[in-house]
């Protein structure tokens, strides 16, 4: 399928009267799919860069990819957030080659141009050869990146100028944020340790699996296996069997607009914020059920029960994963090529929670998430075995029908947990995107 | 009394052979009840000092979780072990740095080779190891493991016991 002759439509198939959802396989499998998706997609849309609780000091910062793009993330001097493209404006060199640190400047390590923290240009190490004033109109100052928005300290950036602003993309996803945010008054942070890892599979095979419902007992039976083998003997002991029997009944999936979706789901890990279960151990009890009684008078208690109970597993359209679960785990997907993904993930947590119960938030997130937990590892072996399976049988379509019915708006239906009606959500936006019937960019 | 090198290597490479020849569970009895099994994640800053309790880490298992990760691994359902990889860990440059009393600070560099496949990758760096003489012989009451690689891109994931 040459680019030229490409046909937007043909890779969804979707009749809503026969509750038929289908996403053609080349969806994953095919090199001129994913070079469409870096034009259209990646270039569109709003993509995380990172985290404002990250840039702790004036001159933090930190060299992420972002949609294929290096780009420098950091806090200039004078206390505001900056992405500029990691490359030098004189003959291209890479100009911070860390990680991450704390700079005043970036020198070039070419011919020693050196830039401010803001991006500017303050000298190219030169006694002779350039016209007074080369610079005065800026263009050799760092790049800054098109767009750079933030909404509650997750910053994002847009390749597109043009782009709608973060705040109207977000659209209902805001308020799955808000649920994440509000659950302290003092301040949600990213922890030490990130988790970097890659996938030899598409980035959409772990969007999907990210909030589906659907595969938790079959794929993650060996936690739930270990779940009972901790809580044997304590009044808990009984609650997996239960909520497994419940699942599909409590909670919902929800499209929030734009291709971003959550999982509303019920299983019983407990939550640091705030649901205490036995397992956690007595000690923990009054910090958690004080917390979930400061959510009441700050939010009544439906709210304060949704933002304390239920476990969330949110997708941002196209490349971010919250999961507000056992821990909270902020993930974002780099797409490498149509088969392979670098993944990077960290823990959030409040500011004002005790060491016991921030110990407790780190040993959840280790006990089920990241490459050597005993749940994100099964995923990823599924995810790989959909890659290799798609890319070596003829076979032409996935079903991803469940739940699928007429609706008004595709992007913003409910179904049931196990249901698929977030990935019918991430997919219609796809499609929009990718066909340009969706621009993204103001009139 | 303080271990030699050579005793402490007998422990360290029954330890390897058990992992090798996925003897699991006879593995996690070389575990102390007090023990930590640790892998700090590349990223930390300063992998030696850190504590899981405030960062981070791939692993962090207390003997219950060294024991379910035991147990689980052996699972058919433990897919991403499913089949069995085939694995090859290496120690050497094996040091005894502090002893006091039953117990025995080690330092020994490792590298564990991972086949699942058609893919081998390497995991490789130093490992810090505290042995207590029990009357039940000698145990591991703490492994912390860190790694010499700046992310997981290569490996992709860490699903054997180093
Ligand atoms: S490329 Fe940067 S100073 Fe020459
Ligand atoms: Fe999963």
């Amino acid at each position: 399928m040459a680019l030229d002759g490409w046909q937007p439509t043909k890779l969804i198939d979707a009749d809503a009267e026969a509750g038929s959802f289908r996403v053609h396989r080349d969806a994953y499998r095919s090199d001129e799919v994913f070079e469409r998706e870096k034009a259209l997609i990646f270039n569109k849309c709003w993509l995380y860069l990172g985290h404002q609780t990250e840039l702790k000091k004036k001159g933090d910062f930190f060299a992420r990819r972002v949609g294929g793009r290096d780009i420098i993330f950091n806090l200039d001097k004078n206390g505001k957030v900056g992405a500029h493209y990691n490359t030098c404006t004189h003959r291209a060199s890479k100009i911070c080659r860390e990680h991450s640190g704390n700079a005043r400047t970036f020198t070039c390590p070419y011919h020693g141009w050196v830039f401010n923290s803001e991006g500017q240009l303050s000298s190219q190490n030169a006694k002779t050869g350039y016209k007074e004033g080369i610079n005065d109109d800026g263009h050799l100052n760092l790049k800054a990146v098109e767009r750079l928005e933030e909404y509650r300290g997750f910053w994002f950036v847009n390749f597109n100028p043009k782009a709608i602003s973060l705040y109207d993309y977000l659209d209902d996803g805001r308020d799955a944020i808000d649920a994440l945010m509000d659950q302290t008054e003092a301040q949600q942070v990213i922890l030490s340790g990130e988790h970097t890892y890659s996938i030899n599979a598409n980035y959409k095979l772990l969007c999907e699996n990210s909030y589906d419902g659907y595969h938790l007992f079959p794929v993650h039976a060996s936690y739930f296996d270990y779940l009972r083998d901790q809580m044997a003997g304590t009044p808990a002991a009984d609650l997996i069997d239960a909520t497994i029997a419940d699942y599909s009944s409590n909670g919902a999936v929800r499209g929030l607009g734009n291709g971003h979706a959550i999982l509303d789901s019920y299983v019983p890990t407990g939550r640091p914020v705030a649901q205490w279960l036995p397992s956690m151990g007595a000690s923990v009890k009054p910090e958690i059920e004080a917390k979930y009684a400061r959510l009441v008078e700050r939010f009544g208690e439906e709210r304060a029960n949704y933002i304390a109970t239920t476990q969330k597993n949110l997708v941002i359209f196209p490349n971010l994963v919250i999961n507000d679960i056992l821990s909270v785990t902020v993930r974002v997907i780099e797409p490498e090529a149509k088969d392979r993904i670098r993944v990077t993930a960290w823990a959030m947590g409040p500011t004002d929670e005790s060491e016991e119960l921030r110990a407790m938030r780190l040993d959840n997130f280790v006990s089920f998430l990241g490459p050597a937990g005993f749940g994100s590892p099964d995923d990823i072996e599924m995810l790989e075995i959909c890659q290799t399976a798609a890319a070596h049988t003829p076979v032409e379509w996935s079903e991803i029908s469940k739940g699928f019915g007429p609706a008004e708006d595709h992007c913003k239906v409910t179904g049931a947990p196990d249901d698929e009606v977030q990935m019918q959500a991430y997919w219609t936006m796809w499609d929009r995107v990718m066909s340009g019937e969706v621009t993204l960019e103001v009139e | 009394m303080t271990l030699t090198r050579s005793e402490v290597e007998d422990v360290l490479f029954q330890e390897a052979e058990f992992l090798d020849s996925w003897q699991l569970m006879e593995w996690a009895e070389m575990y102390t009840e007090d023990s930590f099994y640790e892998v700090t994640s590349p990223a930390c800053s300063d992998p030696y000092t850190a504590d899981a309790r405030n960062t981070l880490f791939l692993i962090s298992d207390r003997i219950d979780r060294i024991r379910g990760r035991a147990k689980r691994l052996l699972k058919k359902t433990a897919h991403a072990e499913y089949p069995h990889s085939k694995t090859r860990h290496m120690v050497s440059n094996v040091r005894v740095v502090e002893a006091d009393g039953d117990t025995t600070k080690v330092r020994a560099n490792f590298a564990v080779f991972r086949t699942k496949e058609d893919n081998s990758t390497i995991y490789m760096g130093e490992a810090f190891i505290t042995l207590l003489e029990t009357p039940d012989g000698v145990k591991i009451q703490h492994k912390r493991c860190v790694l010499d690689i700046n992310s997981l891109y290569n490996q992709g994931r860490l699903t054997i016991i180093l």
